[in-house]
């Protein structure tokens, strides 16, 4: 009796078998959806509503009608958009760097005899250390009375000033601290991708006298395209989503010269207290992350890896 | 299956590919190293100008967290509000992720598109809202709190990841459970969550981790009752003035747990880490 209404393989539709109420897998989900609407639905409809007042926090809570001026005054306001082209700079070059660090590192450790496991376990490691620790391990390395790495930058008379302090050389310490974090994650996927190369194909042009970089461009990158795209959308997305190292570091500074768009909100927020507008801010931020994940997840289902 | 390397070049090309390799592993190793380094260091080697690399290894500023910092305290908050939001968040991922496997309705892309867009919010932008409903419901600076707090960003991960696991299983399995008089929900306990074993683990490690590193939520929800180690650490270097000994001290007691977690599932990381979009090893 039970096995009539199991599904043929997806072939067959729930509806027949649900009857009157839900059917066993949709009681499984749905009360979870629930919980997800109450934490994610809930707090963004609220912050769309926040961003139509100004909200105040003294004296509890106040909300006051403001309509669409912390919108309008976010489209005018030179700080914020400043704070926006920051922000691209900033994501350009640490997931650009990161890309590019990320495919050569693999291509390396692909091609390895001896030592591959142990050799990807180490560089592994910094993608498990919580942001911030890195951020003040950073800031620890670039110190300029007890840093080791100021130390050998002023020893090799590259560099003598204080690295996070200095506003030429803020920016790229910042997106180099989270370079050295998050390589290793593009690393392992694009090394994920290089394992699932046809081994004979590779064989065959090697016989066909094709060198290594004829390879590379005829037959692994075109293998591994989709993969790499994945590790961009996956890397773009926390890349937007952090903000825990400039935190710890700079804080924006000095002179706003790594204030990216998250710390700007921050701010707003939490030392302006003008939430209203904050909220505007995040939506801003929010905007672009769905874009973001709606490529993300067109790109999945054009490959067939949505199910 | 080293195939990859031709023989009559082979030595050559694969000592140049180690000397790369070394400045590789140098430029990533160095600064871990140099933070376990300098957590043993005593403080007179500490404030040297020129780097120490010798020096009698002393715990005290380990001793000093625990004693004067009150450590333990914000070790426990850690473990309480990521481990707690780890488990509620793998129990409910594997319900959700198998009903969503296993269910077909109109609108389901939708469905999934909408959880995995929550994943991806920016943290700046949750952190505003809940802010100001955590007031009203009296959630600041609590763990259940932080336990809630965690949980926007785990449950989303749990389900999405889960559901990649279970659709890999072929139903049929669940099928003859069911054909030998087993229910649905047997069929799901007794057949189908075994199988995914290696899927609940990485889930659950990649949803500890992500939950315990957290700097930002913590930095605006946590209070005295509630600090977790990252906030701790972030705050030695502003109130008690600079102590690189007890921030690296501090420093390798938050990494290293998450090192080895980590690396015990390295094999499904990808798996998880790219959301069940790349299949590893």
């Amino acid at each position: 009796m039970a096995a009539t209404q199991t599904e043929g393989r997806g072939s067959s539709s729930n509806k027949g078998a649900t009857g009157g109420g839900f059917s066993f897998e949709m009681k499984m989900l749905l009360p979870v959806l629930l919980v997800l609407a109450v934490l994610s639905l809930f707090p963004f409809f609220y912050i769309i509503w926040m961003s139509l007042n100004t909200v105040s926090l003294l004296n509890g809570i106040s909300f006051d009608f403001a309509g669409l001026s912390n919108w309008t005054r976010m489209f005018t306001d030179v700080v914020v958009g400043a704070a926006w082209v920051r922000s691209v700079i900033y994501f350009v070059a640490t997931v650009g760097l990161e890309m590019i660090l990320g495919i050569a590192i693999a291509l390396l450790v692909h091609e390895l005899v001896w030592g591959k496991n142990l050799v990807l376990s180490l560089l592994l490691l910094p993608m498990f250390m919580a942001p911030v620790i890195v951020g003040l391990l950073g800031r620890f390395l670039t110190d300029s009375s007890y840093g080791l790495y100021a130390y050998v930058l002023r020893e090799l008379g590259i560099f003598d000033r204080d690295i996070l302090g200095t506003g030429s050389s803020a920016m790229p310490a910042v997106i180099l601290m989270d370079v050295w974090e998050w390589t290793p994650l593009i690393v392992l996927i694009v090394l994920a991708g290089l394992a699932s190369v046809n081994q004979y194909v590779i064989e065959a042009a090697k016989v066909d006298g094709a060198n290594y970089l004829e390879r590379l461009r005829h037959i692994v990158a075109p293998s591994i395209a989709g993969v790499v795209i994945v590790a961009l959308l996956v890397r773009s997305m926390d890349a937007i989503r952090y903000f825990d190292i400039i935190t710890v570091t700079t804080n924006g500074g000095p002179g706003n010269t790594t204030k990216i768009i998250p710390i700007r909100l921050y701010e707003t927020a939490f030392r302006f207290f003008d939430l209203g507008y904050a909220a505007a801010i995040g939506l801003g931020m929010l905007v672009f992350s769905i874009l973001v994940a709606t490529v993300f997840v067109r790109i999945l289902e054009s490959r067939g890896l949505a199910k | 299956m080293t195939t990859s390397s031709s023989s009559t070049r082979g030595v050559g090309k694969q000592a140049i590919l180690y000397a790369i390799l070394v400045l590789v592993l140098l430029w990533t190793l160095v600064p871990i190293l140099w933070m376990v380094l300098s957590s043993f260091k005593p403080g007179v080697a500490q404030l040297s100008p020129t780097p120490v690399f010798f020096f009698r290894p002393t715990l005290q500023h380990y001793v000093a967290l625990f004693t004067g910092g009150n450590l333990g305290a914000y070790f426990l908050h850690s473990v309480l509000a990521a481990g707690i939001s780890t488990i509620i968040a793998v129990a409910l991922g594997c319900l959700a992720g198998y009903g969503l496997a296993r269910s077909h309705f109109r609108g389901k892309q939708h469905v999934a598109f909408w959880i995995i867009s929550t994943r991806m919010a920016p943290i700046a932008a949750i952190v505003l809202p809940l802010f100001i409903l955590f007031r009203y419901v009296h959630l600041l600076d609590s763990i259940p709190g932080l336990i809630v707090a965690y949980l926007t960003f785990n449950l989303p991960f749990a389900i999405w990841i889960m559901n990649a696991f279970f659709s890999d299983l072929p139903p049929s399995l669940e099928e003859a459970a069911m054909v030998d008089g087993a229910s649905k929900f047997q069929a799901f306990y007794r057949v189908a969550l075994p199988l995914v074993t290696p899927g609940i683990v990485t889930t659950a490690i990649l949803c500890l981790v992500f939950s315990w590193n957290d700097y930002a939520f913590a930095a605006t929800f946590a209070g005295p009752s509630s600090q977790t180690l990252p906030i701790a650490a972030a705050q030695l270097n502003t109130q008690t003035g600079l102590s690189w000994g007890q921030l690296t001290a501090i420093g390798t007691i938050v990494v290293l747990p998450m090192m080895v977690v980590g690396l015990a599932v390295r094999r499904y990381l990808v798996r998880g880490l790219t959301l069940g979009a790349v299949t590893g090893e």
